[in-house]
Order: structure tokens, then sequence, then C-alpha cells
């Protein structure tokens, strides 16, 4: 990348540092608290390191509440998800940027236009749907209508796009077929685009709210997020709790977005061989 | 590389497709087969999250020991989430066979014809007579009940006595009024130590009591007129408002921290809040005890009542009413809220009562008694929520200083007239 | 390519856009087209709805509230872009390394937005404290009076401001990354051969190859923005005295808690043509600006 200053070095180092520090610290906080006795919460100044540590918070989530249930229906959930709607997306991609058909466009704008439509709006139509479909209070109900990921489509072709075709057009000189070169070429060349795509997608399933609230009923179904706002009752919130909740929740995403972090940094290496 | 295959086909193809996806999904919604066995009766509440779930179990439990085919599923979710959910079902035709719903949003219910006719749907399961009148009536609907008081809780005066005899004030009193309030509260104030006299939410039920406690009325006879901007309604305004700054914390001063937690911490003198705050105030370190709220003219303490109600869809209309009868009014109903600080039970017989006022603290819970006699219920109408939003959106303005405390009522008077 | 006509063509299209199309149409836009109707309605979802025609769009124009809640969204918009954008920039650009230190530091600038709203609100409602606040104990400390923040109509939306920016900006330094790591590396190389220095490399090869995300990080931050719900919600409810309310939570409240559902789909409907709107006008404006391919 050329050589930097010295100057430039601690420019950047103190950017990112300070960044980092603002970023980081409200995290330190938050699981400072959630350590926390309820007496000394909302202690002005704040203290960061809890004297003492009581983590009596994590044992009542872990023993009077079914977490673990939670937890293991968020995952199952957001994985099927991810899963559905990296393939459709990136499928859907591919057939707007390589395929021609009549209304390519029209129903690419399609896609874009249910993003500017609040969801909230939406709830009673689809839960009536949902209902004749008899596909309430399942986790079908929970994962088949997020299939689409308009979003998604929308960054996967931004990034087809910007493929050169060459190696595409020299593999279909050789005889094959868009589904091989899909697989085989199209994807792999767009990884930091894809691990993108899929963090954002698991990291939505993750965190709905409203569509769960909505469509399950029964407890055995009930996901992270579900699970913890019933933790809050109408008068009185508990904030060891709550924190200590929204910190074990925030652990599955960070360990997939550094999962992924893996499949962007490998991309530099293959746009090295274009050209 | 391009192609472009014919439109038509495009579209055949696409016609096929979605028709023949259609059909799957179609074929994937099973008839539902009645099931044999035990009636089950789903209960969707906003009351019984985490702290009061397995109370409710055990009431459950009972139940279903006393009848033996009947089974009750219990479905919760927290009251901010709670009408989003309950809505969307009954609008999807799905509603739930008996839920609960309190007191505000009962009208707009009633009003619509979701909620079943318990007396006339199962005549032998209801008996009215175990009820507090002014409860049991506060749920019927045009001379039809369409509910069951399930429980019911007053607001009272939540006292720090550590703060009173440290700045050696006497302790509230059954008969005090605004000015004694006031001039207590003055003496326990102490803004610099972030300390406070009291603690009076200014919002549309504080305001309602206030207006009753100084002669108001919050509507003409006929609900066709908001009259609460009348010198009484002034009176009240002020009384809520005047004191925010002074010997009440305003939301600056308040940092973010809640008002229960200010109590907790020992930084709020008196506080005007409900019994149901008992249970968070056990463990807490200072001395405390309540009082009956200090009137102007006269005394009024409002109440917050909660029903149990039957969905008008139910197919199971006896067992419903069983089950909301049972409920609402049990022995071991009424054991279970009373020692479980869980709200009180609507019942009339005084006798039943009774253990309630020996579970300490507080001390002084013959206050909560006391209160009922001057109980006021909120004016209701069918656009409620839009009327207590209105009424404390223009409080707050005053609050805010933005409008005078006179011409915030007015304007929220004649905003609350268009919606009548 | 040979043999393309046909039934195998339609079949290709097919199989690639159908697992999106389908769910798409049968759970977005029917839905939508469902809710077209519903605002077309007086429906309090507990009794059946009731025709009144395009009675709600004349309410939603001519309210007060309305014009309020839109100018309050525009005001917000107009504050959060600018600087979620300029920062997720900065920050992706000055991370795009394969540096351990650099991973780490993506992770720390990510967790804002993996963390729900009700936590990030109880935060920066803490931190924005007017007495006691840290931030405006960081202020004292240069002289200046710190304002009231969340508690002060006039500054209430810039805290949300702040606190959204705070969250969403490794949302579009994730985005923008991603579009940096398409830049051709040999690029680079081409212009360390010609002498560039780092700022001529970032104004001439990185910037300009990196319009198409940024349009995109641009447009979705746009839709977002008008969107505007969670935060409002949780921090202020719209308060102090109305003074962060926007169209979400007027559409929110009318749907479900004032029985207003008609006048809350009239009211999201015509927020979709605003929005489409300003859309189009950017996806428009965008050959002045953006540059694709090599």
């Amino acid at each position: 990348m050329g050589t930097e200053s010295r100057a430039g070095v601690w420019v950047r180092t103190i950017i990112i540092a300070l960044g980092g520090v603002v970023f980081l610290f409200p995290f330190v906080w938050m699981i400072s608290t959630s350590l926390t006795t309820t007496g000394e919460l909302f202690k002005l100044p704040p203290q960061l390191i809890p004297n003492p540590v009581d983590t009596s918070a994590y044992e009542r989530l872990f023993t009077q509440v079914p977490i673990l249930r939670w937890v293991l229906n968020s995952v199952g959930i957001a994985l099927s998800v991810t899963l559905l709607q990296v393939l459709s997306s990136a499928m859907a991609a591919y057939a707007f940027t390589r395929l021609n058909f009549r209304g390519r466009n029209a129903i690419f704008v399609l896609f874009l236009a249910t993003l500017m439509v609040p969801f909230q709006v939406m709830i009673v139509p689809l839960f009536i749907e949902l209902r004749y479909m008899g596909l309430l209070d399942s986790y079908a109900g929970l994962i088949i209508p997020e299939m689409a990921m308009p979003f998604g489509v929308f960054l996967l072709r931004q990034a087809f796009m910007g493929l050169p075709r060459e190696l595409e057009e020299a593999a279909f000189v050789d005889g094959a077929g868009h589904v091989r070169v899909f697989f085989t070429l199209v994807l792999p060349l767009s990884k930091p685009a894809v691990a993108t795509v899929a963090v954002f997608s698991f990291m939505g399933s993750w965190n709905n709210f409203l569509w769960p609230l909505i469509v399950i009923n029964s407890p055995e179904l009930m996901t992270l997020p579900l699970g913890l706002s019933s933790l809050s009752s109408r008068f009185v919130t508990d904030w060891n709790l709550l924190l200590g909740g929204a910190t074990i929740s925030v652990l599955p995403i960070v360990a997939v977005f550094l999962f992924a972090q893996r499949y962007v940094l490998q991309g530099v290496a293959m746009s090295g061989l274009k050209g | 590389m391009h192609f472009t295959p014919s439109t038509a086909r495009v579209r055949k193809a696409s016609v096929g497709l979605a028709l023949a996806a259609s059909l799957a999904m179609l074929a994937g919604c099973a008839s539902s087969a009645v099931p044999s066995g035990p009636v089950q009766i789903e209960f969707f509440n906003f009351t019984a999250g985490a702290d009061h779930e397995a109370q409710l179990q055990g009431i459950v439990d009972a139940f279903e020991e006393e009848n033996p085919d009947i089974t009750i599923n219990v479905q919760n979710a927290p009251y901010e989430d709670y009408f989003t959910s309950l809505k969307t079902r009954i609008a999807g035709a799905t509603a739930p066979d008996t839920f609960e719903l309190n007191y505000e949003n009962f009208v707009s219910f009633a009003s619509s014809g979701a909620l079943l006719d318990l007396e006339t749907a199962a005549p032998d399961a209801i008996d009215s007579s175990v009820y507090f009148p002014k409860a049991y009536d506060a749920f019927n609907y045009d001379g039809v009940q369409l509910g069951l008081p399930e429980s019911f809780s007053v607001v009272v005066l939540i006292y720090n006595k550590d703060l009173f005899d440290a700045a050696g004030v006497e302790y509230p009193t059954a008969d005090w009024t605004w000015e004694d309030e006031q001039a207590a509260a003055e003496k326990l104030t102490d803004a610099g130590a972030g300390v406070f006299g009291e603690y009076q939410p200014v919002q549309f039920f504080e305001f309602y009591k206030s207006l009753a406690q100084s002669g108001g009325e919050f509507f003409n006879d006929d609900l066709t007129e908001a009259t609460f901007n009348s010198p009484a309604g002034y009176a009240a305004g002020h009384h809520l408002v005047d004191k925010v700054g002074n010997t009440m914390p305003t939301e600056a001063q308040m940092g973010g921290v809640g008002d229960d937690v200010m109590f907790q911490q020992g930084q709020i003198a008196m506080w005007h809040n409900g019994i149901w705050q008992f249970n968070n105030l056990v463990d807490i370190a200072s001395a405390w005890d309540i009082a009956v709220e200090p009137g102007n003219t006269q005394h009024a303490s409002h109440f917050f009542a909660n029903a149990g109600v039957a969905s008008a869809t139910t197919k199971h209309p006896v067992e419903a009413a069983k089950w909301l009868q049972f409920l609402a009014s049990s022995d071991i109903t009424v054991d279970t809220r009373l020692n479980g600080n869980w709200e009180l039970p609507a019942v009339a017989d005084e006798n039943l009562l009774e253990p309630y006022l020996s579970i300490t603290p507080p001390d002084n819970r013959q206050a909560v008694f006391e209160s009922l006699d001057a109980v006021v219920v909120p004016p209701v109408i069918e656009r409620q929520q839009e009327l207590q939003d209105i009424v404390t959106l223009y409080l707050q303005k005053a609050v805010l200083g933005e409008l005078s405390v006179e011409d915030a009522l007015d304007q929220a008077a004649a905003e609350v007239n268009a919606l009548l | 390519m040979v043999g393309d006509r046909g039934w195998r063509k339609v079949g290709l299209v097919a199989l690639f856009l159908f697992p999106a199309l389908i769910p798409l149409v049968v759970f977005r836009l029917f839905p939508m087209v469902a809710s077209l109707g519903v605002s077309l309605t007086e429906w309090n979802l507990l009794r059946p709805p009731v025709f009144v025609g395009i009675e709600n769009y004349a309410n939603v124009l001519t309210d007060p509230k309305f014009h309020k809640a839109l100018t309050n969204t525009l005001y917000y918009m107009v504050g959060y872009l600018p600087l979620v954008l300029i920062g997720a920039l900065t920050i992706a650009v000055l991370l795009n390394s394969r540096l351990k230190g650099s991973t780490f530091f993506r992770g720390i600038y990510f967790l804002p937005v993996v963390t729900s709203w009700v936590v990030v609100a109880l935060l920066w409602k803490w931190l924005l404290s007017p007495e006691g606040g840290i931030v405006n104990f960081l202020l004292g400390l240069v002289g200046i009076d710190g304002p009231g923040w969340w508690t002060d109509p006039n500054w209430a939306m810039p805290s949300i401001i702040i606190a959204s920016v705070w969250k969403d900006l490794g949302f579009n330094m994730l985005i923008l990354l991603a579009g940096l790591q398409g830049i051709p590396q040999h690029l680079y190389e081409a212009a360390t051969i010609d002498g560039a220095s780092k700022w001529q490399k970032l104004r001439y090869v990185t910037l300009p190859l990196l319009t198409p995300s940024i349009l995109f990080a641009m447009i979705l931050a746009m839709i977002g923005a008008f969107q505007v719900f969670d935060q409002v919600w949780v921090m202020t409810e719209g308060g102090p005295a109305g003074a962060t309310t926007v169209v979400m939570e007027q559409v929110v409240k009318n749907a479900f808690r004032y029985g207003l559902m008609g006048e809350a789909s009239a009211m999201s409907w015509v927020l979709f043509a605003i929005i489409l709107l300003f859309t189009v006008f950017q996806l428009r404006f965008q050959r002045r600006w953006v540059h694709y391919g090599d």
C-alpha cells in the first residue's frame, strides 16, 4: 500500500483507538452492570468494576428461566433463515445480472419496494395469511415467510455487477452451464459480499422480535428476544437480569461475525487473480 | 452471454410454478380434527409475567383439580406487546378463549362486540354476589356483564420514614391535604444532596384523580363535552406541574433513573404509586410506610382494575366462564394474591381480606382500604388511549414551560372534544 | 449459446429467481397489497373493517401531528445520514487491512449493531444524562455547559441521532468493507509504481471504485432513516412532549393503541410514496458520481 509517514501512522492509530474506546466502553459498562448488585446500579460517578462481583443475575438466568431453550431456538431458526436467505438472494442476484428476461428491472424494483413499506402494517394481513396456511405457532411459520431478503438481493446484485466477466465467458466457452458458473465462479469470487449478507441475515433473524411475538404462542418455540422481554414485568425492570440477558444474546452474533470475517478477508487474496 | 426466452413461456411457467406452490402450501394446511378429551381453554394474560407466573400456575392447578374435564393453557405477554398480539389474533379470528383487560381498554373491546356476555352464556357459573359491587359494575357495558373483576390496586402515598425522621417532620396522616404535603415536601427536599420531597407522575391518571380531589368533573353527564378545564382542573394542573423542579425532580435531575429506583435508593421522601410496588420495596435499606393520598377539597383515590373476559367467538363459553369465576373469586385466588403481594382480589367479603392487613411491610395496610372509601373510576370513552395521550402530552408541555397550565388544559380539552 | 431458446431458459430463470421471488410475492407483496386495501377502511381490529374510501389519506395529509412527525423524521435524516456514512467510510478505510488488530477493532465497531435498542437506549440515556452523565462531565472539563440532551425538547432529536449513528456505524462499515475488498489490488500496485501518495490513492483509486457501495449504503440508510422507529420508541417515546415524534411512531400508535389501523396503513403508504420519490431521485442522480466496472 505504499509507505506512511510516522505522523500518519500515529493519526491513524489515535483515531482507531479513540473510536474503539467510544464503541467498546458501553459494552464494558453493560457487562459490568449485569454483574452488579441491585442497590449499586445507577450510582454516579459510575463504577466500572463492580464491587462486589455479583453473578446472581446469570445464575437466575440459567436456572429459573429456560434461557438455553430460547438460545437453541434462536440459533436453529437463525441458521436456517441465513442459509435460505443467502442462497435465494445470491440466486436472484445472479438472475438479475447474468440472465436477461422481460420485466427484469421491474421485478428488481419490486424487491426494493418491499423495503419501503414498514413491517408493522403488514403484520395483521400476514397473520391472517399464515392462519389460512396452518403455519401459526410453528418453526415453519417463523422461517418460510423470511426466505426472501431484498436487502441481500440488492447487495449481491451490486457485488455481481462489479465482477469482471472474462472468467465466466471463458467457462461458457468451455461448455459450462449457468449453474456451474454460479457455484464455481461467481459465488466464490464474491465471498466478502456473501459473508456480509450472511452476517446481516443471521443478525436480522436473531434480533427479530415483532414477528415471533405475533406467530408464536407455545413457550417451547420462544426465541431469545421474546424470552428476554418476558422477564420485565409492567412495573418493574430488573436491570441485572435485562443486561445479563442482553450480554448473552450478543455473544452468538459476535461469534458469527468473527467467523465471517475470515471470508471477508479471503476476498483480498482472491481479487488479486484478476487482470 | 444472454438469452431471452419468449415472454409467454415465462408467464406460463411462472403461473404454473405459483399454482404448484400454492397448492402445496394449502395441502399443508390440514383441517384440524376435534380433539377428544378435556376441553382446552386458553388464558392470555399480561399480569402473570416472570414475577407471578408460579402463583398463577397454583391457581390453574387448583382449578384443574376441581374440574378434571377442563385444562387451562396459559399464555403471557408483557404489557407493552400484549395488545399488539391480542388485537392481531382477534383480527385474525383466533382470539384466545379467555384473556385479561385492564379497565381503560375494556370499553373499546366491549363496544366492538368482541367480548362474551358472561351472565347469559353461563348463568350457573357466574355468582355476582361475591364481588365488590363497584368493581363488578365497572365491567358491565350497556347492561351486559362482559367481564369479571380479577384484581384491583390502589395508589397510595408511600413514604420513607428515615428521611422524615432525619428532617424532623411528622409522618403523613389520613387527614392530610395538599398543603400539608407541600409543606412537608419543602422541608424534606435537599436538591444539593439529590433528595427530593415528593414524586407524583404528571400524567392522565394522576390528573383525573387530582381533579376529583378538587371536586371537578372530567366530562359532562352525557359524555359530550370535556369539562376538565375548569377552575378545579386548573388547580389540579398546577398541583401536578408546579412541583417539578422544586420539591419534585425534573427529568434532567433524575438522570435516566426511574422514580422507583430513586425511591428504593432513598432519594424520594413521598412517592405516589401503587400497591403493586410493595414486593420491590421489601428489602430496601430504609424503613417505609404508606398513607392515604392527601386530598384537596375532598379525598379521591383512583383504582386500577383488571378483568377476566372471554372472547365472543370462543367455542367453550361455559367452561370459559367457569374458569373466569374461579380465577376472580376462588379461595385459593384470594389466598395467593394476598400472600404474594399480587394486587388484590375484588371480593366483597371484608373478612376474606383481613389477612392482608397483618402482612408487613408496610405497617399501615389499613390505608389501602381507607383509600377505597373515596375511589373514583377513570373517565373512559371509546377512544380511550388517544384521550390519555392527549392529556398527558399537554401536561408535559406545561411542565416544560411551553404552555401555561390553563392554556395546556384548554387546548387539551379542545382536542378531546374532537374525539367525542 | 446454443440451444438457448424455449423451456430450458424459462426453467433457468425460474430456478434462479423463484426461491426469492415466490416468498416475496406470497409473504411480502400480498400483505402489502392487503394493507393498501386496509388503508381504505376504518378498522380497530376488534370488529370487521368498514370501507371509507380515501378519507384516511385526507385525514393524514391534513393532520398537524403528521406534519410534525414528518418534519422530525426529515430532521433526523438530515442529521443522521452524513454522520453515519462519513464515519463508516473513515473507519472502513482505516480498518481495511489484514492486521490482527484490524479484525479486533472491526468487531468492536460492530458490537453496537448487534445489541438491542433496549440496551442501547438505556446506555445513551445514562451517558447523556444532563447531571452526572459522562458527556456533560467531559464537556464541563472544557468549560462547556452541557445541554439537557434527551430531556430537553431542543436536544432530544440530536441525542437520538448520536445514539443512532453510534449504533449503525458498524453496519455501514461492513457494507463499505465488502466494497473495499472488491477493489483489485493491482490498481493500487499500479498507482504505487506511478508514485502516488496515500491520499492520492484514496482519492483516485479507492473512492471512485467504492462509489457503488457508497450509493448502496446511502439508499439503504435513507430508507431506514425514513422508517426510524425503535430508538425513538425506546428512548423518548416521541417526547419530551412530542419533540421527537416521527412518522413510524405515529403509525404504530394509530395501528395498535388507538384502534385506527386504516389511518395507520394510509400513513405508511404516504411514507412509502415519499421514500420511493427520494430513492428514484437517488438512482437517477447516481450517473453523475457512481462508477461501475473498470
